[in-house]
């Protein structure tokens, strides 16, 4: 679990890009053309860099500070990864398409309501994250993943809390599916690993502006953040930042058996945690934190908005006592 | 052929599990001199002192194989060393003392020959160390020490306690403190255990009346001892994040089974609150990780390690007052009462855990020392620097 040179490096780089490039439309394809991001942990074989879901998470941790609406947690971190779990044919087909930045996918898990026969799908699905847009969907119908067109699809986005991620609503009628060979379980645990990083590199985002801000903003005299109840409210943030960071690195370097457990309890911890951030990163900014222009309040819907989006935390607590035998 | 990380691991077990001390006597008297045969044991075995430079019969170890060694010492269930000079004061003499004092002070302390306490506090100086009022004026080649320490852990046991005095003048705070070792049983000094709220006499006070403390017991220069408080040996503190994941690894393993044996663990409260305390356990363990993985890449604990106190001492405390209300009404029943559930430890360690947020700094003091020397933040005016 050392933190290699090459791993700051990439941090760095991608916190670099992120500064330059953010609101320019051609980002996505400059992510995968100059950096390739889509397919740094995506197999060699289909054009990725093959490196690990360590390298993923810190890519997420990076999106989630700077809070960048973009489908790269559905195309990259939900359906890259799904596609990864599948068969050779699978991954041929629509991997190096992902890589090369050509082809957007989500993988539509929560609220879907879906059954399949006979190679078709039938049913809705909610809150799909990039539903509205995404060119390939993966679906989820009983134990089974399938991939549609998202051409063949009749689909809306849903309003919602967050306006820096799209969720969309899929409606299928007897639509062409092709059955997939992947373990939706594992899926769902690199998903919620992978939005995990998201949320400590968002908690990180809003702990910094809190610091920052206490370091700067004067009253009575002094700078607020020599007041206790504002240097202690940082302090303890930054105890569980750092839990955070210490339950989604753990997770990104987990393999085989403890992966649930692992992806259970980093989902649990970090989405907790980052709404807490977000919701004290305001309280410090006093006034000028409630106002539409500070960024403050898009971390507190993103973050309220992930704790809920692929189970809650009680629920991710409750599957974490299942698996350790509570 | 050098020894692998796992076969010293193997090696250190096969020891501490070999001339384990066996229980722990319940008698005042007969604990001490098994605690002290203990640690003589462990050091004559060569394996005392993990980060101890090997000059001073330590084991001088790698980081890494400190963390193995507080793991497996914390899973063997063997007593801890006795006072508090082997985790506090001993980097202090190995960074400041003279040869003269290495020579003769640390040895002794490692094989709990000589046991050393730590008197700094006072009734008016906890959190605010400098207000100090104890005082040594000099008199030719020695101190006359006069004044009062309170809440001292172990005095009671201790040969030696290591002190802050005012050496200078009465408005002097820290620019007038000296570090001065005073023999706990020279003519002058008296020793009160004092109750603490578990029952126990854990601490004590101390009493200075015209106590003549030899010159050369100071350590650092007169007037010189404040800076000497916040020396710590290497990264000792980091690798001990391990120790007590792993002991609380254990202690949550077996409230769990409490909580089974009561037939609570249906009940999704219980259930959730469990669930909680495995994440903070296993996070315990990987934050000790993490901090190995930065020491070795860059040198330093990083962050993390700044917080982890905190955060053990957070979750100590809520875990043992959670046990309590595993317990129900049998969380009323004290230590000595027969139906008391597992001798009362649960109990006992819901009081006991109340000084985890006090001693050795209380957490707000903690808060502080994060907030502006991690995140940055402003000094608080009226904090001295240290
Ligand atoms: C079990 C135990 C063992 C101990 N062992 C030893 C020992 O071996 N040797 C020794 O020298 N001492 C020992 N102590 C003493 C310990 O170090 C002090 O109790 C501690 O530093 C707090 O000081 P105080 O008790 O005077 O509390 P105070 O400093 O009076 O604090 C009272 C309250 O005020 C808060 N407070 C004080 N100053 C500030 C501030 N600047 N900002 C915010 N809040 C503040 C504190 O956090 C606390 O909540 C021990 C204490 C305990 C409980």
């Amino acid at each position: 679990m050392d933190v290699t040179g090459e791993q700051h490096e990439l941090r760095a780089t991608v916190r670099r890009f992120l500064a330059e490039k953010a609101g320019d439309s051609l980002l996505w394809r400059q992510m995968a053309d100059q950096l390739g991001l889509q397919g740094v942990a995506l197999p060699e074989k289909y054009g990725g860099a093959g490196a690990g879901l360590t390298e993923l998470a810190i890519v997420m941790e990076e999106l989630g500070r700077v809070l960048l609406p973009s489908p790269y947690f559905a195309t990259v971190a939900l359906a890259g990864h799904a596609l990864a779990e599948c068969g050779d044919e699978a991954k041929s087909r629509w991997l190096p398409a992902i890589v090369d930045g050509s082809l957007t996918a989500t993988v539509a898990f929560s609220g879907a309501d879906v059954r399949a026969c006979g190679g078709e799908l039938t049913g809705t699905a909610m809150f799909v994250v990039d539903g509205d847009t995404a060119d390939l969907l993966l679906v989820v119908a009983g134990a089974d993943l399938y991939a549609v067109e998202g051409k063949s699809v009749r689909r809306t986005r849903l309003q919602t809390l967050d306006p820096t991620r799209r969720l969309g609503r899929l409606e299928l009628d007897r639509t062409p599916a092709v059955r997939l060979d992947a373990n939706v379980d594992r899926v769902r645990d690199l998903a919620v690993i992978a939005l995990a990083a998201e949320q400590v590199g968002g908690a990180r985002a809003c702990l910094d502006a809190a610091v920052g801000y206490a370091k700067v903003r004067v009253q009575f005299g002094r700078p607020i953040g020599s007041f206790q109840a504002i240097k202690h409210k940082c302090a303890d943030l930054l105890l569980e930042v750092e839990a955070a960071r210490s339950a989604v690195e753990h997770a990104a370097a987990t393999t085989g058996d403890d992966l649930p457990i692992a992806a259970a309890l980093a989902a649990a911890y970090c989405s907790v945690v980052y709404t807490r951030v977000a919701k004290e990163n305001i309280q410090i900014h006093g006034g000028i934190g409630y106002t539409w222009e500070h960024d403050a309040h898009r971390h507190l819907k993103r973050a309220k908005s992930s704790e809920l989006l692929f189970g809650t935390p009680a629920t991710h607590r409750a599957r974490l006592a299942d698996l350790v035998g509570i | 052929m050098s020894e692998t990380d796992e076969e010293f691991r193997l090696r250190l077990r096969a020891f501490l599990t070999s001339s384990h001390p066996g229980r722990r006597p319940k008698d005042r008297a007969d604990r001490l001199g098994w605690q002290k045969a203990w640690l003589a044991a462990l050091f004559d075995g060569g394996f005392a002192g993990p980060s101890w430079p090997r000059a001073y019969g330590g084991m001088e170890l790698s980081f890494a194989r400190q963390v193995i060694y507080h793991e497996e010492y914390a899973k063997a269930r063997l007593p801890r060393p006795l006072g508090t000079g082997v985790s506090i004061a001993a980097p202090t003499i190995i960074t400041y003392g003279t040869d003269e004092q290495k020579d003769r002070y640390l040895r002794p302390m490692l094989r709990g020959d000589v046991v050393w306490a730590q008197g700094y506090s006072e009734p008016d100086a906890g959190s605010d160390l400098p207000a100090l009022r104890t005082t040594a004026s000099r008199d030719g080649d020695v101190y006359v020490v006069n004044g009062q320490k309170v809440w001292t852990s172990a005095a009671d046991i201790a040969d030696i306690i290591f002190t802050l005095v005012r050496t200078g003048s009465v408005e002097s705070r820290q620019d007038g403190i000296s570090y001065l070792l005073i023999d706990a049983h020279a003519p002058g000094v008296t020793i009160r255990p004092l109750r603490d709220l578990t029952g126990d006499a854990h601490f004590c006070e101390i009493f200075f009346d015209d106590v003549r403390v030899p010159v050369a017991n100071r350590v650092g220069a007169e007037n010189g001892g404040w800076p000497l408080v916040r020396t710590s040996l290497g990264h000792e503190r980091a690798a001990g994040v391990m120790n007590q994941a792993a002991t609380y690894r254990r202690v949550l393993d077996e409230l769990i089974e409490l909580a089974r044996e009561r037939g609570l663990t249906s009940d999704p409260l219980v259930r959730d609150r469990l669930a909680g305390f495995e994440m903070r356990v296993r996070i315990m363990r990987y934050t000790g990780m993490r901090t190995i993985a930065d020491i070795i890449a860059r040198g330093e604990p990083g962050p993390a390690s700044s917080t982890s106190r905190l955060f053990v001492a957070l979750f100590e405390q809520e875990l043992h007052e959670f046990a309590v209300d595993v317990l129900g009404p049998y969380g009323v029943l004290d230590r000595e009462d027969p139906h008391a559930v597992q001798r009362g430890r649960w109990v006992w360690g819901f009081l006991r855990t109340r000084a985890s947020t006090i001693g050795a700094g209380t957490a707000e003091i903690q808060r502080n020392t994060i907030a502006e020397q991690v995140l940055g933040l402003p000094r608080d005016p009226g904090m001295p620097a240290r």
